[in-house]
């Protein structure tokens, strides 16, 4: 395999941990599978030239003949540049403050971008994108998909970093290692929580080895996707394919996370962490109540039926009596299995009652949902305590099932054996092959000054300082190329993820070079990277060309940049934007997870779980709560919100490197007939009423809210005749939505006895739910309104970005 | 142009015109990562077709779920997959084990690797509490309790070679359906409909009927994947709305929503004309008009008081245990017939770690019936031989249980045996293949990775798993994810 690796690749030869690099020519780096290995060089430009460097390098590579469009126009621009910076429309202030601004066009948008990347909103925007690629989610997943109560905290440290313009070495180094780089700070253990993203659990079905290798093949090839753009697992098994990646190699990579244990650790709150809305969580205390009533009650009936059985089976009773007068003196919960454990220890089997004896099938269920119901509460209530979803050094722990968060043991001995990594044959975790010491990727080990350590400590800041070496190749082609695919849509390399031989070659090799050059010059600021992007002509060039038959002959691809391409709104973008434009989008930033209504089908869903259910989805009780960024939304695993699933937000399960934007027909159902567009619509008339004095008024506001800029005559009378037309339609006083429930009847069947099985969930967030404006509420006029906000929101101009 | 869906020919005819084709058809378009196989030669042939169709001339529908031919002849054109959520004992369904009856209640201890796996407290042999029979002129195997599947069992090829690597039931729910154990992939539906397409095209091309509960592992057991998202499972839910806010909020006519829908053309169409050259703009329009038509069409398409009261009873529905999975049953046969191309019932949970006897005895008297009824109701329209049908759970069960009290015998997870069968057109009927080792704890005879079952059930269908790929993440994937072979024995 090395030898034949030797012979592929064109200027690198691979052995087997040394590497010899030479510089490709430009043309080499075209065909040459191995581009990303090499050294970033920085292009060599027209020293005369005024423009950006950019623009220079994107005309060079303008197939021949084809002539760039024109600048787009000040409002298109802005509407562009707000949702690429912040996910949000700009204000109708905003828009008229751009279109007045009497600077030239390049400057007067110079300072638009400038004001969007000092808002708030910039940071919310940026992790979105990086939640993608690390797969951010609030539950872990898997058989029981428990709730990662405190993921919330490594979401919003990502949201701060963006926003502060923490370097990228910095941010990095953090995520992979903050722990080790500042032992003791709250902000480097929640940054670990990086590590902690994938799916993942250890059952008492499962071998906890197994369990314990799909954690670190998960993580090693995360890393690799995310900060390398290397999928690193089909080293896993075998040397890879087509990359210079030996297994021993993944090996090396993996064995830096040989002592990296998983666990919810002690992290004070930073002052700049929101705690606010805490006490909702009491809504968790009435739920955990409710389950150890049942589960008392229970052990009631438990008690009476061991009793039953003594008699049926004709048996003394005498010693399970006492035994249990003598528990209950210690304890009020639990006594029948307490005896239970303590009779067998003296009794035969057949000879005591067997466990939950005599129980229904509704008391087989009702057992079951209260005592695991306890088990998953204690994992959504970690969201209010001071701990972070977040990893330490030692040695592994022997634990069969994980059924509680986990602590970071009292003492952790730092001098135990160390693990030896072994290459895996086959990826068997059974099946140990060569031994191998931690390391990175022999590619580029020619970067490690110093070799990673074989202590507990140190691996992983080892490992993330080799990945943020400037002169790491890898490291700032793939973050540059993704902010770059964040503006444009597409990256200069097509997969983001993947710069090895099967990803797509960069189209503008030297353009990204260029990026990368100007990233590390800059001290790793990624606001810098967005101002030099969004400057240049290319950025903001109009999406329709003077001569679209010109276009599509020379650049069949649309990878020339002679256009600026238009985009879907994001699932998130087009949540956020109907909230904006209806006035009810809360702008906080940080904090809890928040519940917003979604389908009550599918919130109310009977949801199975390892054992037993899922709690329901209950919304806040409250709008402002509600009414948070999409980005807040409590993400679990087990239960996507069908809006955004339909409009391409990616289940969290592996790394999305770019969000498709397909168009189908249950968008329209989403879209079009939901309940929740009908409240934005709603929402929107009665502001659009409220803020203006005459119904063309209020028509002329709703476009430019939704739409950023200013309606036509003709448009105005078309929806005004149309208003009317609705409104002649509509009956004086509208019928009421129905409410949330305060419960929910469950159905489902009972695995102990295959019978179906009833029991009501108790929902306590419905209690003092405080409705949306709803149509009863609402003036016929406002409803009639309210339909034509709903086609504005259904409507091709509010859902593209051009 | 999309990096994705690249076909192995394909990805060399990158540059090639896809794009101008996508953004015409009706049935959601998806931008530029609709790019069919070249498993289709007749793909850029059939690409003026839909430049025919879109300017209004008779032409066959063209678009990501319009029907394409089979890559390899078989006769099965449609299937109804039922999914037996949570594990069902091959021991004390259609898997016979005497040996248990002498070794009950013997101590038995797990050894190895997966020493660690269920490891809590001492574990004993279990027998079934089932009496077995032979069913049929085929002889096979059944518990007693499937009293109305005998009467079909020469329809039925038993399948008790299959292997699967995990036994956690989300995980190996994944694997059975999608190939890959950790989710994400797309479902065999999926890839069935991103082969074959559909035939009705204002209906979806793969409906999934849930349990009243989703099963673990949820929505993504029938997810499209990196699929485009029209070959995705459209669940038709048992209870409310079938499909999600299919109709409008309470108080929203049809002569309002009419009116609603126009303003939007228009609209829409003085954006267009601003917007001349964003193709994607006709497609979205396109698909309010088919939205509008499904909203009306489906509600009659899952009506079943059409059917005779004779056929009601036959499949069981009215009458409890039978009457949820009976409904599903008749519901699957009449989406067939309404040319859905890929149909996937379940029923479950299956997970009978205590008091078996019960547990199954309950699951199977609510599925044997209408179970028999599909099958025979199949033959009688003439459907069968056309029509695949596959019966299976993620994983089989353990010959041994831990200690429950002397008396509530269940099992715990087993994915080294299960026995799944298969019935319909190309398939092997009245045969029983491979078989499990005297305790039924794992498979010995003709044993396959349950990535050669997908292979099998795609060539079934007359799809080949090497040649039904998507471009995705730097390489070609496919069901089996890297390759697997037909198992021969299943066909006939």
């Amino acid at each position: 395999m090395m030898a034949a690796m030797r012979l592929r690749f064109c200027g690198v030869a691979v052995l087997s941990l040394l590497v010899v690099m030479r510089p490709c020519t430009a043309a080499e780096a075209e065909a040459d599978p191995l581009w990303a290995y090499k050294p970033v060089v920085r292009p060599a430009l027209d020293a005369a030239d005024a423009r950006s460097p950019i623009d220079q390098l994107i005309e060079r590579a303008l197939p021949e003949g084809l002539e760039p469009a024109a600048a787009a126009d000040r409002a298109t621009l802005l509407r562009r540049a707000s949702f690429d910076l912040t996910g949000l429309p700009p204000s109708p202030a905003e828009t008229a403050a751009f279109l007045s601004d009497p600077r030239p066009d390049a400057e007067a948008f110079a300072a638009v971008v400038e004001r969007l990347l000092a808002s708030p909103h910039y940071g919310e925007r940026m992790a979105q994108h990086w939640l993608d690629v690390v797969r951010y989610a609030d539950s872990s997943g898997l058989a029981n998909d428990y709730h990662r109560g405190s993921a919330w905290r490594y979401r919003d440290y990502v949201v701060r970093a963006f926003n502060r313009d923490t370097p990228f070495d910095r941010f990095l180094v953090e995520q992979i290692a903050g722990d080790e780089l500042e032992p003791g700070s709250p902000e480097g253990i929640v940054a670990t929580g990086f590590l902690r993203m994938g799916p993942w659990e250890l059952t008492g079905m499962e071998v906890a080895e197994v369990a314990r290798q799909r954690f670190l093949d998960d993580v090693t090839n995360s890393v690799g996707e995310t900060f390398l753009a290397h999928s690193l697992q089909c080293a896993r098994c075998h040397d890879h394919m087509f990359d210079p990646v030996p297994t021993r190699d993944y090996y090396s990579m993996q064995a830096v996370f040989a002592t990296t244990q998983l666990a919810e650790r002690k992290a004070a709150f930073l002052p700049e962490e929101s705690t606010r809305g805490f006490e909702r969580l009491r809504l968790l205390t009435s739920r955990r109540e409710a389950y150890q009533q049942t589960l008392r009650e229970l052990d009631a009936v438990l008690l009476e039926n061991a009793v039953t059985w003594y008699a049926e089976h004709g048996l003394p009773d005498a010693r399970w009596r006492q035994l249990v007068e003598e528990v209950s003196a210690r304890q009020n919960a639990g006594i029948f299995e307490a005896v239970r454990r303590r009779i067998g220890k003296e009794a035969k089997e057949g000879e005591y009652p067997p466990k939950l004896v005599g129980f229904t099938t509704e008391q087989f269920g009702l057992e079951r949902v209260a005592r695991k119901g306890l088990q998953r509460l204690a994992f959504e209530e970690e969201a209010s305590k001071p701990f972070a979803l977040a990893v330490y050094d030692g040695p592994t722990p022997d634990v069969k099932s994980i059924n509680a968060p986990v602590r970071v043991p009292e003492t952790l001995s730092q001098d135990a054996d160390l693990p030896q990594t072994h290459v895996l044959v086959g990826g068997d975790p059974f099946a140990a092959g060569e031994p191998v010491e931690p390391g990175v990727l022999s590619v580029l080990g020619d970067l490690l000054e110093t070799p990673v350590p074989r202590e507990m400590r140190g691996r992983r800041l080892a490992l993330a300082r080799w990945i943020a070496d400037p002169r790491n190749p890898l490291t700032t082609r793939t973050i540059a190329n993704r902010i770059w695919m964040w503006h444009f849509g597409r990256g200069i390399a097509a997969n983001p993820n993947n710069f090895g031989e099967t990803g797509g070659r960069p189209t503008h090799p030297a353009v990204l070079d260029e990026l990368a050059s100007q990233l590390v010059e800059s001290g790793w600021s990624l606001k810098s990277l967005h101002r030099e992007i969004m400057a240049t002509e290319a950025y903001r060039r109009a999406a329709e060309h003077p001569r679209p038959e010109v276009l599509r002959e020379c650049d069949p691809e649309g990878s020339s940049y002679a256009v600026f391409a238009p985009r879907r709104l994001s699932a998130e973008e087009l949540r956020d934007a109907m909230l904006a434009v209806s006035g009810e989008l809360n702008r906080e930033v940080g904090g809890l997870p928040c519940y917003p209504e979604i389908n009550r089908e599918v919130a109310l869903q009977p949801r199975q779980v390892m054992g037993t259910f899922a709690a329901a989805w209950t919304p806040d009780p409250l709008p402002e709560d509600r009414h948070r960024r999409t980005l807040y939304a409590c993400r679990l695993r087990g239960l996507a919100d069908p809006f955004a699933e339909v409009f391409n937000t990616p289940p969290s399960d592996f790394s999305c490197e770019r969000r498709s934007s397909s168009n189908v027909t249950p968008q329209v159902f989403a879209l079009f007939n939901s309940l929740r567009a009908a409240k934005r619509a709603l929402a929107c008339a009665d502001r659009c009423l409220r803020e203006t004095a005459s119904d063309e008024e209020a028509i002329r506001r709703c476009l430019q809210l939704a739409y950023g800029r200013e309606a036509s005559d003709s448009e105005v009378q078309r929806l005004l005749t149309h208003w009317q037309q609705v409104e002649a339609g509509l009956p004086e006083q509208a019928e009421a939505w129905e409410p949330w429930p305060t419960s929910v009847e469950r159905q489902a069947v009972e695995e102990n006895t295959g019978d179906l099985f009833r029991f009501t969930e108790v929902l306590p967030a419905a209690e003092g739910f405080v409705s949306d404006l709803q149509p009863a509420d609402a003036e016929r006029h406002t409803r009639a309104l309210a339909d034509i906000c709903l086609a504005i929101f259904n409507s091709n101009e509010f859902v593209y970005v051009y | 142009m999309s990096t994705e869906g690249r076909s192995s020919a394909g990805r060399r005819q990158q540059g090639q015109p896809i794009r101008r084709r996508d953004a015409l058809y009706g049935l959601g378009a998806s931008l530029g990562s609709v790019a069919f196989t070249a498993m289709m030669a007749s793909d850029l042939a059939r690409g003026a077709e839909a430049d025919a169709a879109a300017t209004g001339a008779d032409a066959p529908p063209a678009g990501p779920l319009a029907p394409r031919p089979q890559q390899l002849p078989a006769k099965a054109q449609r299937c109804i997959f039922l999914m037996m959520e949570g594990g069902p004992s091959h021991i004390d369904t259609f898997d016979p084990k005497p040996k248990l009856e002498q070794l009950h209640l013997e101590e038995f201890v797990r050894s190895g690797r997966d020493k660690s796996a269920m490891e809590s407290g001492k574990r004993y042999f279990v027998q079934s509490p089932f009496r077995f029979r032979k069913a049929g002129e085929s002889g096979a195997d059944m518990a007693e309790n499937w009293e109305h599947l005998a009467g079909v069992a020469d329809e039925l090829c038993f399948y008790r070679g299959c292997q699967v690597e995990s036994v956690n039931h989300p995980t190996a729910m994944y694997q059975m359906n999608c190939g890959n154990r950790f989710g994400g992939d797309p479902a065999i539906g999926a890839w069935t409909t991103y082969g074959l397409g559909t035939v009705n095209q204002n209906l979806p091309g793969f409906v999934v009927l849930p349990a009243v509960s989703y099963p673990q592992g949820g929505a993504a057991n029938w997810g499209n994947g990196f699929l485009p998202v029209h070959y995705q499972g459209t669940p038709l839910r048992p209870t409310g709305s079938p499909i999600l806010d299919l109709e409008p909020p309470p108080g929203v006519s049809r002569e309002q929503q009419r009116q609603t829908l126009d303003l939007l053309h228009e609209l829409n169409q003085a954006h267009a004309a601003r917007h001349p050259q964003h193709g994607e703009l006709q497609a979205r329009m396109a698909n309010y008009e088919l939205a509008f038509r499904m909203q009306m069409e489906v509600p009659a398409v899952l009506d079943l008081a059409g059917e005779t009261a004779d056929t009601l009873a036959a499949y069981g529905v009215g009458t409890e245990p039978t009457d949820g999975f009976g409904r599903k049953c008749l519901l699957a046969r009449k989406l067939l017939e309404e040319g859905v191309r890929f149909v996937q019932l379940y029923h479950g949970s299956w997970d009978s770690h205590d008091y078996i006897a019960r547990a199954h005895g309950q699951l199977v008297r609510a599925v044997d019936q209408p179970i028999a009824a599909l099958i025979a109701d199949l033959r009688l329209r003439g459907l069968l031989d056309s029509t695949l049908v596959v019966w299976c759970g993620e994983f089989g069960r353990s010959p041994d249980n831990g200690v429950r009290g002397g008396t509530a015998y269940g099992r715990d997870h087993n994915a080294k045996a299960m026995t799944i069968w298969l019935a319909g057109g190309g398939v092997n009927a009245g045969h029983t293949i491979g078989a499990t080792d005297e305790t039924g704890g794992e498979a010995v005879e003709t044993v396959h990775h349950v990535r050669d079952l997908h292979v099998t059930l795609l060539r079934l269908l007359g799809l080949d798993d090497s040649r039904l790929t998507y471009y995705h993440a730097g390489r070609f994937k496919q069901l089996s994810q890297f390759g697997g072979e037909v198992i021969g024995e299943l066909l006939a």
